[in-house]
């Protein structure tokens, strides 16, 4: 799927011209703050919000057909069904909806756990129970694209995890999957793509790892820590360099790749003897907080 | 169409207020189309409705759909209860996450309107005919059926009725709120409706003023509530007491609240289906 300048105004703009591309079978992240427009752009793929302006593809058609949304397994904020009706019958009308056999019923529920509470009503049916239930239904029709907006919101740790374990079973039968959610370390195992949003705008489009790619940096410490500060200032190699108590942090440029030894090699030759030195990588989670920080200096 | 069928099927038959209000209007509606089999007591004096003529061939029909039109509130109710619910309980939403277009939403609720405004004009019709037959002092086929438009007078009036409440469970989408809204709206055609007349009949003498109100067109009449309640007139003119004391009654056939209904659920029907598609959900 593909979408073009997507934009959603209700009196202030919610989304603004975002675009990206989903290619088939890859695990998407969408990250961004609360109320940076991750549901409203859901809301707009899935035909429940009219979007201002903008186009978008689902398999190469234009907009969301409801045959489309047939293809589509979607769970948004909360898991909805009819409280008053047991599982079973939640799930025949959503088979009936989508057109899919009613056999698949037992088959789905067995995958989430739930095959014995299938004809107890769902208001009886605890917080993590529910999500599982809307994990169920999203794939009752054997979707080729899952769209999951905050599947662990509100989750105890066990609950977390038993969604983890289905989403990542999910993700390996080659289902496209495009995921929201603050769980920044959750996206970095399961997602290869992210999508950063941040107050309506796409600030970041592209693969996990090269978002963590280019940016690394080095933690150091001398018996001399002025010395070795200034013998760091005078190579360039390195965009800031930062003491944090008796730590010195040095962001790697992005133009520029150094090992960790190449560096110890550098600093011997100055006459400085290190005690400390790993190369470090920031975790998505630092790097995701750096975009979100360095954006809003701009704007 | 079967889909949308199982659908409803599925979402009303385990929905409590839908059983009990379903039970509560098919069982009060029989009991009451045998009213005038009882004595009444009205101010002291007996009344016994069938004595007055009401289970006689052709005014029955008048009557009985009259009567039974009075309760259609508890269909409404069923109605607004379930249409609402998809809003409060955002299945509507979802019902649209998972492949079900607005023209289908709207289609299934039709769908339910449709059957429970055939299945009480059938039940009408059958208790009618048997009512008839069993106490009227003719049974001519001729004065049977002479009335016999009054069934589908009723068919209308509660479809159209059905279709303004699905308009307001769509625009209003809270059960409190449709009932609050729909008060609202009795109560401002009501007063458009006597401003309409005021303006008529201001500074005309009595015979003049009686003439207005007979044969003017009032465009107020043509108004929802008004144009359902004329296609099935209050039938208490006829009967034997007021024949008595010298009420003529006079029926013209309501063409023109005919038309209005079906062009009233027609916008009901589309402005529902606008407000889905323009919201956003």
């Amino acid at each position: 799927m593909s979408v073009k300048n997507l934009t959603k105004k209700f009196k202030r703009t919610v989304v603004n011209n975002i675009s990206f591309d989903v290619e088939r079978g890859n695990v998407y992240g969408l990250l961004g703050p609360n109320g940076s427009g991750k549901s409203t752009t859901f809301g707009m793929l899935l035909s429940t919000i009219n979007p201002t302006s903008g186009d978008w593809y689902w398999f190469g058609e234009r907009g969301t057909q409801p045959d489309t949304l047939k293809k589509i397994g979607a769970i948004i904020e909360q898991p909805n069904f009819y409280p008053y009706l047991n599982a079973e019958t939640n799930l025949k009308i959503v088979a009936e909806i989508k057109g899919t056999p009613h056999t698949r019923i037992d088959e789905v529920l067995k995958t989430v756990g739930l095959l014995e509470r299938k004809k107890d009503p769902f208001r009886t049916y605890s917080l993590g129970m529910k999500q599982r239930l809307s994990i169920a239904s999203a794939m009752l029709n054997n979707p080729e694209v899952l769209i999951l907006d905050e599947p662990t919101n509100g989750l105890d740790p066990e609950g977390i995890i038993q969604i983890r374990e289905i989403i990542s079973n999910i993700a390996k039968q080659g289902i496209t999957i495009i995921i929201a959610s603050h769980l920044l370390d959750e996206i970095e195992k399961i997602c290869s793509h992210v999508i950063v949003l941040k107050e309506g705008n796409s600030i970041y489009c592209g693969r996990v790892d090269e978002m963590t790619a280019n940016n690394g940096y080095f933690e150091l410490k001398a018996d001399n820590n002025t010395q070795l500060l200034s013998a760091l200032e005078e190579l360039q190699w390195f965009t800031s360099v930062k003491t944090e108590g008796e730590i010195i942090k040095a962001q790697i440029r992005e133009d520029a790749s150094i090992s960790a030894s190449a560096l110890n090699q550098k600093l011997v030759e100055k006459g400085i003897f290190l005690s400390h030195l790993t190369k470090k990588k920031l975790s998505l989670e630092s790097q995701f907080l750096e975009l979100v920080k360095n954006t809003n200096y701009h704007a | 169409m079967l889909k949308l069928l199982k659908l409803e099927y599925y979402k009303n038959l385990n929905y409590r207020p839908f059983k009990i209000f379903t039970a509560l209007y098919f069982a009060i509606l029989t009991v009451l189309l045998f009213i005038g089999l009882v004595d009444l007591d009205v101010f002291g004096a007996t009344i016994n409705l069938k004595e007055q003529g009401i289970y006689n061939f052709p005014e029955i029909w008048n009557f009985t759909t009259w009567i039974v039109a009075l309760l259609k509130i508890f269909l409404g109710l069923i109605i607004v209860f379930s249409i609402s619910q998809e809003f409060t309980n955002r299945m509507f939403k979802q019902n649209t996450i998972d492949g079900l277009s607005r023209k289908e939403f709207i289609g299934s609720k039709l769908l339910t309107i449709t059957i429970f405004t055939a299945i009480s004009t059938l039940l009408v019709f059958i208790i009618t005919l048997f009512l008839g037959y069993q106490y009227s002092t003719t049974t001519e086929s001729a004065k049977v059926f002479e009335e016999i438009f009054f069934i589908g007078n009723y068919f209308v009036k509660l479809f159209t009725f059905f279709c303004f409440l699905m308009f307001l469970s769509v625009l209003l989408r809270k059960s409190m709120f449709v009932f609050l809204g729909f008060f609202v709206y009795w109560i401002a055609e009501g007063i458009l409706t006597v401003i309409e007349t005021f303006q008529k009949v201001r500074g005309l003498q009595e015979p003049e003023r009686l003439k207005v109100m007979k044969d003017d067109f009032f465009i107020t009449h043509l108004l929802p509530l008004e144009s359902m309640s004329s296609l099935i007139p209050n039938p208490m003119m006829r009967l034997k007491t007021a024949k008595m004391m010298g009420l003529q009654y006079e029926f013209t056939y309501p063409v023109e609240s005919l038309i209005a209904c079906i062009v009233w659920s027609g916008i009901f029907i589309f402005g529902s289906y606008w407000i889905l598609r323009k919201r956003d959900w």
